[in-house]
């Protein structure tokens, strides 16, 4: 009890010096009540109900700068052998590559490794400059029809706008990099329409753990920026969700089947994105003019040649494809076309987001698998629909590596929680095939190929947490009463050679005694003197057995050995940790010698 | 020269609060506007399209049309109007299953609806599924319409009835073709097909009924003559079949059909030997002259070498025995109009049934009709 509350005194430190600061000019305005006690972290919450606002209304403005754009370059139907569908995506690509390499370097990409990168290293900046960039290039690319999202854009943007306003305030620095996921939420919950999601995805990917001192801000961001989006343009997910069936408990066989075809599609689609895209950024400096021009001129041949489906985000098609719309067979070419599509505009650093794609490419594997399903078992198949969303889940499983977010993806866009079970079965075999063959999760690939290291959530998993128990010793003989005097300690302490005791105090503290003291007090003649006048005024710190074994080194530079208590009963001593237990036990855990 | 640094915003909260209540406001109401003016250029956008594509569903265009109704919608995804015409061009293209999960959604929003479930019932009646056929019909029969009710109704009964026929269900027709008399607005042109569709399921009294109150609204209506005098003639009403079939035949003299039916009608009523308006010395005379017509029948069927039927195995087999029954009671039609003739009468109408019978695939005149139905309907035929 008494380590949480030193852990919240210590969270609390720079808040309390915030609000030391704060106090004075909030009591001249106290004609305000709601700035009676605004603290920090109270701010800190309300901006981020305003930061969820601002995102919002960004991300609103991109859709509409990418549906414009569309329909200005392509045309409001594109469609095949058209000369607009040919040449746009090349011609865009053109300017595209100018802006990124000369007005907005830091453009590049999806934008979530560089909100990550911001959270990690740059203590949340990410500039202005930035938004206002990936705004235009992202409109542009997604618009001309390549094969890309606006969710990841709106992510950083969201991040950006955050940052910008988190500066203005004069925010500490801690709160500043906090403020990059708050607004990364913001942006990915108004971008997808789906709050929960957003929450999980920036959990899973961009923090990279779970983090209770902000979840808080990101939830009220996430919240506030999804109202706004729905105010505005209305509550209906991306695509209309079709009503959702499973026939049959053997049907979950299919489901298995979809999770094996998800995961192997998404080792193949990031494996093809890990290998060629170093390739290209290899290339000469002077040829990055042209690759976003060359990946979008293929793009456009695809949808030159009959399958304009795969430019752009592809939401209609999604749409289409949860209603039936295309046999298994143009299913499972528009899945091939799209993951050749998006791994050439990912490769040439074009901005735009992975989230729709994947999308795409899992509602295209899921409807086809059902397609099948229902060519040789017609009776044991659900809808198509319900397929293709499991599908979606399954890609952004094997894919982006986030499962939690997969499983809550689908069901927040269905709404519907009866095909759990196909989901979570889907999504783990995904999940599981990936992770065997794809050893790096494709986000921390491409921040590895930008020559970052970024923690995740997927490495936190794997790594073994070592515990104060698994480097404690046994308790030490005798442990002392604070009501003995010191004639009768040492009395008790004959036989034994340790130079430090410890110490019980009623009703469940804990304290130590040096022997030096208590000869000191003999010879000073007061062999009747009580242990607990002897004791320090502080307390000993004290830990549990199952507490992280870092937690303990907190404590071992300022007390020779840390009693550890059971938790059912704080006076009852489960063993002791010293300094030297807990470097003997990393020593070990990381292949030294003890 | 260097900037002042920034005084920390946070020790100003309310004046920071304020600011940025403001500059929410500001966002809002911007951004509103340009929401509001592209989702009317979206709109607009949307129509231009739609009409595009019912010009090409006029040309026989239908997938272009489709792409074009996609598009439509992907600009105005939640217009009704756009979405029953994409899934009524998907119906009519072939692509039922699409078309169904499409109208479905509709439903699901307007379950009401009287043209979404028109349309569903529709689709219901091509995949022959009569439950959920006769479900969504009825939902568009006790539906809602946004204009031309009463009419939409009338339609979609008309529809599920004959849906109802051409899946099988006779009695099911029969069933709501009673509930739909009863509301068939006074309109001959209605009242004619309720009474064709009672004709065509074979329930001739209450088609004969419904050709009645078209005559009633329409008295010169050739068709519902036609009709009346028909379904008269099925109900071996040959004397008020014959009043119609008449008065159809003068106005429809090319009728072929129409003639013969009058003509069958006509020697139905001459030589009816039961009717009891005639004499027992005219009894006798037409009973002698059927016999004899059904004689020269059977002789004249035997010379052409009597084709074989599906009815009969080998007719030759079945002639002769009747030929020799037909000499046998040749000799008893002296005994006619005699204390003796007992059951004569009957019997030589039971002969003559079972020649006529025998007899059909050599062909068959108004007078071989006639004959058939005399033997058929001997106390059945009006007088």
């Amino acid at each position: 009890m008494r380590d949480s509350l030193t852990e919240r005194q210590e969270l609390a430190v720079p808040s309390n010096s915030a609000a030391s600061e704060a106090v004075p000019n909030v009591r001249t305005h106290s004609w305000l009540f709601l700035t009676a006690n605004l603290t920090e972290e109270r701010f800190f919450l309300i901006l981020s109900v305003f930061i969820g606002i601002f995102a919002g209304l960004a991300v609103i403005c991109l859709r509409l700068a990418i549906d414009w754009t569309s329909i200005s370059l392509l045309g409001p139907a594109p469609s095949p052998h058209t000369l607009p569908v040919l040449l746009m995506p090349a011609v865009v690509g053109l300017v595209i590559a100018v802006l990124v390499i000369h007005v907005f370097p830091q453009v590049r990409g999806s934008g979530v490794n560089q909100t990550k990168a911001a959270f990690y290293i740059f203590n949340g900046r990410i500039p202005f400059r930035t938004a206002v960039g990936k705004f235009i290039t992202a409109a542009l690319a997604i618009g001309s029809g390549q094969s890309l999202g606006p969710e990841d854009p709106s992510l950083q943007i969201g991040a950006s706008l955050a940052w910008v306003i988190g500066r203005r305030m004069k925010f500490s620095r801690e709160k500043l990099r906090l403020l990059a996921p708050v607004g990364a939420a913001a942006g990915l919950a108004a971008a997808f329409n789906a709050p929960i999601s957003a929450v999980l995805f920036v959990i899973e990917e961009v923090i990279g753990r779970w983090s209770a001192a902000i979840l808080g801000s990101v939830v009220l961001s996430a919240i506030s920026s999804v109202v706004v989006v729905r105010s505005f343009l209305g509550a209906q997910p991306l695509f209309r969700i079709p009503p959702l069936a499973t026939v049959h408990p053997t049907e979950l066989l299919a489901y298995a089947v979809l999770g094996i075809v998800g995961g192997l599609a998404a080792v193949v689609f990031a494996k093809a994105i890990g290998y060629f895209r170093p390739l290209l950024v290899a290339l000469p400096k002077a040829t990055r003019y042209f690759q976003p021009a060359l990946a979008g001129l293929m793009i456009g041949f695809i949808g030159y040649l009959g399958a304009p489906q795969v430019m752009g985000a592809g939401y209609e098609s999604i749409d289409q494809a949860m209603h039936d719309h295309f046999t298994w067979t143009v299913l499972a070419g528009l899945a091939g076309l799209k993951i050749l599509a998006t791994t050439l505009s990912i490769i040439t650093g074009t901005p735009g987001g992975m989230f729709a794609p994947t999308m795409f490419i899992g509602a295209m594997l899921g409807g086809a698998v059902g397609g099948v399903e229902r060519h040789f078992y017609p009776h044991l198949t659900g809808t198509t629909g319900t397929y293709a969303l499991v599908g979606m889940g399954v890609l952004f499983a094997g894919f982006m590596r986030v499962p939690m977010t997969s499983v809550f993806m689908v069901l927040e866009l269905s709404g519907d929680y009866s095909i759990i079970v196909p989901v979570i079965l889907a999504n783990a075999i995904a999940y599981v095939i990936s992770r065997s063959l794809q050893e790096t999760p494709i986000f921390d690939l491409l921040t590895r190929q930008d020559g970052l290291n970024l923690p995740s959530l997927e490495e936190q998993r794997e790594e073994g947490i070592l515990r104060v128990e698994d480097a404690m010793k046994l308790p030490p003989a005798p442990v002392l009463d604070s009501r003995l005097t010191v004639a009768e300690a040492i009395e008790q302490l004959q036989g034994t050679s340790s130079d430090v005791f410890l110490v019980r105090s009623s009703p469940s503290g804990w304290g130590s005694l040096n022997r030096d003291v208590f000869e000191r007090v003999v010879n000073e003649g007061k062999p009747g003197t009580t242990l607990a006048s002897l004791l320090p005024a502080q307390p000993l710190p004290y830990l549990h057995p199952d507490h992280p074994l870092e937690m303990a080194l907190r404590y071992v530079e300022q007390t020779p050995l840390v009693p550890v208590v059971s938790r059912a009963d704080l006076g009852k001593l489960e063993g002791i940790i010293t300094g030297e237990d807990v470097f003997a036990r990393y020593r070990v855990a990381t292949g030294e010698s003890p | 020269m260097r900037k002042p640094a920034l005084e920390p915003i946070t020790s100003r909260p309310p004046v920071v609060i304020a600011l940025l209540v403001l500059l929410a406001l500001v966002g809002l109401f911007c951004v509103g506007r340009l929401v509001h003016h592209f989702q009317q250029e979206e709109k607009a956008l949307a129509r231009q399209l739609y009409w595009r594509s019912l010009r090409e569903q006029v040309a026989g265009k239908e997938d272009l049309a489709i792409q074009h109704f996609r598009a439509a919608l992907s600009y105005d995804r939640d217009n009704f109007e756009y979405q029953l015409a994409l899934a009524r061009a998907l119906v009519d293209s072939g692509r039922t299953q699409e078309a169904e999960s499409y109208l479905i959604g509709l439903w699901e929003r307007f379950p009401q609806n009287g043209e979404v479930n028109l349309a569903l019932g529709r689709l219901a009646a091509k995949e022959k599924s009569l439950d959920r056929a006769i479900q969504y019909y009825h939902n568009a029969i006790y539906g809602l319409w946004v204009s031309d009710a009463e009419q939409n109704r009338v339609q979609a009964w008309f529809e599920l009835i004959r849906v109802l026929i051409g899946l099988g269900a006779r009695q099911q027709a029969e069933a709501e073709l009673l509930s739909l008399s009863a509301n068939v607005p006074p309109n001959a042109e209605m009242e004619l097909r309720t009474a064709n569709l009672f004709a065509e399921v074979q329930d001739y009294e209450h088609a004969l009924t419904e050709y009645r109150r078209a005559l009633g609204s329409d008295p010169t209506n050739a068709a519902a003559l036609a009709g009346a005098g028909e379904a008269a003639y099925k109900l071996s009403r040959y004397r008020t079949a014959a009043g119609y079939l008449e008065a159809a035949a003068k106005a429809r003299p090319q009728d072929a059909q129409l003639t013969q039916l009058l003509r069958t009608s006509q020697l139905v009523l001459e030589n009816d030997p039961f009717n009891r308006r005639i004499s027992r010395v005219e009894r006798d005379r037409r009973l002698r002259k059927i016999f004899q017509d059904a004689g020269q029948r059977l002789d004249a069927c035997i010379e052409a070498g009597a084709p074989q039927t599906s009815n009969s195995p080998t007719s030759s087999d079945l002639m002769s025995p009747l030929k020799g029954r037909w000499t046998k009671m040749k000799s008893k039609l002296g005994l006619l109009g005699t204390s003796r003739e007992s059951d004569l009468p009957d019997e030589i109408m039971d002969l003559v049934l079972q020649i006529e019978q025998q007899t059909t695939a050599c062909g068959m005149t108004a007078k071989d009709q006639a004959l058939l139905l005399l033997a058929e309907n001997r106390a059945g035929v009006e007088q």
